[in-house]
């Protein structure tokens, strides 16, 4: 009992959502010895990326950035996707909340 | 390696101690008793357990999206609480509907202790078992927690020595607050895996008040308080306050109605 106006609104979401999943840049980080690596990663303003980061410590460690509104924990040895952006041009500091004196990031956004 | 881990945990501790502190302080002011909260804790300590453990598989859920999705449900699930708390502590809770606002106050506990303090869990855990951090580890969670409690205890202090109507009145427009904030934080959350698209912040007042001063901390768990908060954050936020502020209205109209029939 599906209503066209039902499907057209599903096609709709469809044709919005599934250019943007196509084209969505990958950028990688790892976590080591509780530091990021590397510490800077550059990305394109106003482009939405996905940013994998890799946890290669056996020991969790929680990605954070206030700037960029972000918080996930990633437990050792897996990997977290976090989506960022679009961005304007800056920098945006990151951390690892579990080692805050080490692990330190920024996303450079040009 | 101490001071890291006071503030880690402070920060978690302070947002999970302020809604049980204004919670209490309700209960108080509806003459409620507190077994809610002896029922609430020891669920609270397990679901914790069983959640940091499963984290990491959970996280990997979803396409990856697992502990986004389940952090925001914990704080949707305290937001859509805090409507039927309001309702029935401005309405004219008898004996039935007592059980079921302490019922529905655990519930908003144990889900925000949950969402809290996993990562706690998690950290202390991983971190204490390192070589030669035990110490530190454990004596700043120990003073982090500490702080965190004697903040809440405070609260709770200030909210029980007003007069009864206004304490009640402040105590409802606090989780009214708490809970628009849950939303919003929950929202953030979503946006980071791309369950909804990113907002272009409206304002930025980092510059008047850090998220990460003490002042932002107490801030962002009293009014989910955001610096650079995007529109869909801020009419969440809006409409959250107002289905707050109906829900109270609509517990005093039936408090009003019942008075007028007995």
């Amino acid at each position: 009992m599906r209503s066209p106006g039902y499907l057209a609104l599903l096609l709709a979401l469809a044709v919005v959502c599934l250019p943007a999943l196509a084209k969505t840049p990958i950028f990688e980080l790892e976590i080591r010895d509780h530091l990021f690596q590397p510490e800077e990663i550059r990305i394109p303003a106003n482009t939405k990326i996905k940013l994998v980061v890799y946890n290669r410590d056996p020991t969790p460690e929680e990605f954070e950035s206030y700037e960029l509104n972000r918080e996930k924990v990633i437990m050792g040895g897996r990997k977290a996707n976090i989506f960022i952006g679009p961005l304007a041009p800056g920098v945006y500091p990151f951390f690892g909340e579990f080692n805050p004196r080490t692990a330190q990031g920024r996303v450079v956004v040009e | 390696m101490l001071l890291n881990s006071v503030i880690l945990v402070l920060r978690e501790v302070l947002e999970a101690a302020v809604l049980v502190s204004v919670l209490l302080a309700l209960a108080h002011s509806v003459r409620l008793r507190r077994h809610w909260l002896w029922c609430a804790l020891p669920l609270s300590v397990i679901s914790v357990m069983i959640y940091s453990r499963a984290l990491g598989t959970l996280t990997e859920a979803l396409d990856g999206a697992g502990q986004e999705v389940i952090n925001a449900s914990l704080q949707g699930a305290v937001f859509l609480l805090v409507p039927p708390i309001l309702c029935l502590c401005t309405g004219f809770p008898q004996s039935g509907h007592r059980r079921l606002l302490g019922a529905l106050m655990g519930l908003a506990v144990t889900f925000a202790i949950v969402r809290e303090c996993a990562e706690i869990q998690i950290y202390v855990q991983a971190f204490s078992a390192a070589s030669g951090q035990a110490r530190a580890v454990w004596a700043g969670s120990a003073l982090g927690a500490g702080i965190g409690l004697s903040a809440g205890v405070l609260v709770y202090a200030g909210l029980t020595a007003l007069a009864p109507v206004a304490s009640r009145r402040v105590c409802l427009v606090a989780l009214g607050l708490i809970g628009a904030g849950m939303v919003m934080q929950g929202t953030m959350l979503l946006e980071q895996v791309d369950w909804l698209p990113q907002q272009v912040p409206l304002w930025d007042s980092s510059g008047l008040v850090s998220e990460q001063s003490f002042i932002g901390e107490l801030l962002y768990a009293v009014l989910g308080y955001e610096a650079t908060p995007g529109a869909l954050q801020v009419a969440l936020y809006g409409a959250s306050l107002v289905l707050a502020a109906a829900a109270a209205a609509v517990g005093r109209k039936w408090r009003i109605s019942s008075e007028t029939t007995v």
